[in-house]
């Protein structure tokens, strides 16, 4: 494989006299899918916010391509948690929002914004306020959000969560669909180990506070994935005994 | 790290102090070198006049201190008649539909008319004697106590009643059990308003006409052109305001503890 | 559905009875039994008729009314567009920018506490009975609500949201513009309403206290002659105006606040 877009080093990170993130080191290659998945509390969300310097970090480094993180120069996007569609926006106006801080160009954003609308089958709904949907509609705006900037990083924090069944197998194939036409690298957290076997290249276990990478597992199973397949089963129980094991 | 948290420590004290002494300095600037000096005492004669009023009569008989407790009196007064009759009248409002139908359009009346227009009429009728103040006062509080004690016995979520009932709750116990609760964070917030409005009505209505509180310390000192003495009515009068909002704030937080906002 | 229109519409007439009832009452107590005397009490006939004459009778105040009315308002949106302008961007600013805030908010929770009645003497031997004069009074009565209502809308803001813009790459200035002030925007139109309504207080006791047009001034020189009706009608423009200025608000909200309030 080439030169790794991220590169994380040592990074520590504490609240107070709370130690969260131990000098946590890793690489994730251009185009790769990676997974971190951890027992609950264990700072997945904390992590996310130290690498993309939301939190400032008590030490330690992270570059892309080479470079320190600048939110201003790297085109990233970040799904959080909770939900986050602006309440004064329209669906339209909050899909559109990263492009327009971006100042990309009216026609492209256009054009981008009715693309992913479609995909994530918002298009009826475009001119309702976020008051006025459903929970798994409002996330599936964020997504849409997300998408619409083409991030060369894309970071999701648990952002199926909340979301039922079936409109969140359909959204992880539509995820990996753009993810494989886009090349985009993804980093996505989860506490669905399925999920993450479903998912990703490579899977990244964390260990309990103060946080480690406990172990990386490459994923190589062959797309489109199955969850009966028995080598997916049985990297699932590979993934599930070390977080049972911390 | 150390040093940056020293850093902030530094700038918790000293950016708030700068506000302060930017200002003094520029009062005093004004005074000790434009034609304002004229009108405007520096803030030191102010501080001096300030304490020597601590132990001296302001007009004839009172201190400071005295002037203050005056005021405080009738604003309590006023205030309490109008905690009583304010929470009485909104909460047969909220919960009564046949009292509601009679009341409440007299109330949307008098409701938009401002505390202090009441002045004039009450001088006319009750004279400039304490009741005269007691019910500019009372007209004060009371139109922002019922407005939000209307408000909050309306909003009392009706699966809570049912609740109650479906347990064996009487009407009466149902009343006091579920319906008063609820309303206390409404109420609370009408009586702080309330008690703000109290306050400047008092004012109001001593310097309209009385001859003794902060309110006539005020218009006193205009009268005979005092500028300090005016400027020591107005930080008492600030002091005053600051402990009375802390007060209601401390009974909120011991009165609406389950409400806790930012939890 | 059909028995709840009517149960609706018993409790409207029960509404009209008691307006009814109210004024009865009113009329038996002032112009048949003659109860208090007419220089205290007028009788609602009297009232209306007062009003219709103050149309275009300019005794006793020297104004008809709606010259007085012009007078008012004209001073209140004098002070009322000063306070906005200030009063906005320092709340932004207060709550947008740390050293700022350290700075300005300790001077600013002292000076919150003063009623603006207060300031009334200080503004009185500065600038004499004038239009500024009353115009700072109503300054102040409008800036202090608008500061704290623009400073905590802004402080309000989810920090998700600006998360979300900080990600994407935005600038301060673009998270201030499209993130802290779109969602402060119902909290500072909210302020707006509160500084209506406590300017236009401010403005009727600057003019009872010192003036030589307005409403204010009309009810005090109805006072002064023991005119009640001339008060009475003055107490009820008050209020009528109090209610249009709210109508007018309810609409521009609705108007202007998109997506934030409820339905």
């Amino acid at each position: 494989m080439a030169e790794p877009i991220v590169k994380v080093r040592n990074l520590t990170k504490s609240f107070g006299d709370l130690l969260v993130l131990d000098d946590v080191s890793f690489d994730v290659q251009k185009g790769e899918f990676l997974c971190i998945v951890g027992p609950t509390g264990c700072g997945k969300t904390t992590f996310l916010n130290s690498l993309t310097k939301l939190y400032n970090i008590d030490s330690g480094s992270i570059t892309i391509n080479g470079k320190d993180i600048d939110l201003r120069q790297n085109n990233i996007a970040y799904i959080f948690q909770e939900y986050s569609a602006m309440e004064w926006l329209t669906v339209e106006q909050n899909i559109m929002y990263g492009l327009k801080i971006k100042h990309v160009d009216k026609d492209i954003i256009r054009q981008r914004v009715e693309n992913v609308m479609e995909i994530v089958g918002l298009t009826k709904y475009r001119n309702f306020y976020p008051r006025q949907l459903s929970a798994s509609m409002l996330q599936r705006v964020v997504i849409a959000r997300a998408f619409a900037v083409e991030p060369e990083l894309l970071l999701m924090d648990e952002p199926y969560g909340q979301l039922d069944l079936q409109l969140k197998y359909h959204l992880e194939d539509e995820l990996i669909k753009l993810w494989q036409k886009t090349g985009t690298t993804v980093i996505f957290i989860t506490h669905n180990i399925e999920e993450a076997v479903y998912l990703s290249d490579r899977i990244l276990v964390l260990t309990n506070k103060p946080t480690k990478i406990k172990k990386s597992i490459p994923n190589n199973l062959p797309r489109p994935r199955k969850i009966s397949d028995p080598e997916f089963v049985k990297l699932r129980n590979e993934v599930t005994d070390l977080i049972k094991w911390w | 790290m150390k040093k940056s948290s020293i850093k902030q420590k530094a700038g918790t004290i000293l950016l708030p102090a700068v506000g302060f002494v930017a200002i003094l300095v520029i009062w005093w600037l004004l005074v000790s070198f434009t034609r304002i000096g004229l009108l405007l005492p520096t803030p030191l004669e102010v501080l001096k006049r300030f304490i020597y009023f601590l132990g001296n009569p302001i007009g004839k008989a009172f201190t400071l201190p005295m002037h203050l407790l005056i005021s405080l009196r009738r604003v309590l007064t006023g205030f309490c008649i109008a905690s009583v009759a304010g929470i009485i009248v909104g909460i047969s409002m909220g919960r009564f539909k046949p009292i509601e139908a009679i009341v409440r359009p007299i109330f949307e009346l008098v409701r938009p008319i401002p505390g202090v227009a009441w002045i004039p009429l009450a001088i006319v009728w009750f004279g400039i004697g304490e009741t005269a103040k007691t019910f500019i006062i009372f007209m004060g509080g009371f139109v922002n106590i019922v407005v939000n004690t209307y408000a909050g016995a309306r909003h009392v979520d009706e699966r809570l009643m049912g609740v109650a009932y479906m347990l064996g709750a009487s009407k009466i116990q149902a009343f006091f059990r579920v319906v008063l609760p609820s309303c206390v964070p409404y109420i609370f917030a009408g009586m702080q308003v309330g008690l703000s409005t109290c306050w400047m009505a008092v004012l109001a209505a001593e310097m309209v006409s009385s001859f003794e509180g902060v309110g006539w310390v005020i218009i006193a000192g205009q009268d005979i052109n005092d500028m300090a003495q005016i400027f020591v009515g107005i930080i008492a009068i600030a002091v005053m305001g600051l402990l009375l909002a802390a007060f209601m704030r401390f009974m909120e937080r011991i009165l609406c503890r389950w409400r806790e906002r930012g939890a | 559905m059909n028995t709840a229109k009517r149960i609706n519409r018993k409790y409207k007439y029960i509404s009209l009875i008691s307006m009814l009832a109210f004024l009865g009452i009113w009329y038996l107590a002032t112009a048949v039994l003659k109860l208090v005397p007419a220089y205290s009490l007028p009788d609602p006939v009297k009232v209306i008729t007062t009003f219709v004459q103050k149309f275009y009778m300019k005794v006793p105040d020297g104004a008809t009314l709606l010259q007085n009315i012009w007078a008012s308002v004209k001073v209140a949106m004098l002070g009322y567009v000063f306070g906005v302008v200030i009063g906005i961007p320092t709340g932004v600013a207060m709550g947008w920018i740390k050293a700022v805030e350290k700075i300005v908010r300790p001077v600013f929770d002292f000076i919150k506490p003063i009623p603006p009645i207060a300031l009334i003497p200080v503004m009185i031997v500065f600038f004499g009975i004038s239009l500024q004069a009353k115009a700072i009074i109503i300054f102040f009565s409008t800036v202090i609500p608008c500061i704290v209502n623009s400073y905590s809308g802004i402080k309000q803001t989810n920090q998700i949201h600006l998360w979300v813009a900080q990600t994407f790459g935005a600038t301060r200035r673009q998270q201030l513009f499209t993130v802290a002030l779109p969602s402060a925007l119902p909290m500072i139109f909210a302020g707006l309403r509160v500084a209506m309504g406590s300017s236009w207080m401010g403005l009727v006791a600057a003019e009872l206290l010192g003036s030589t047009s307005g409403i204010g001034y009309m009810i005090s020189v109805g006072r002064a002659l023991l005119r009640s009706d001339i008060i009475i009608v003055g107490i009820l423009t008050l209020g009528i105006i109090g209610i249009l200025i709210s109508v007018m608000f309810d609409l521009l909200e609705k108007l202007l606040v998109r997506g934030g309030s409820e339905k």
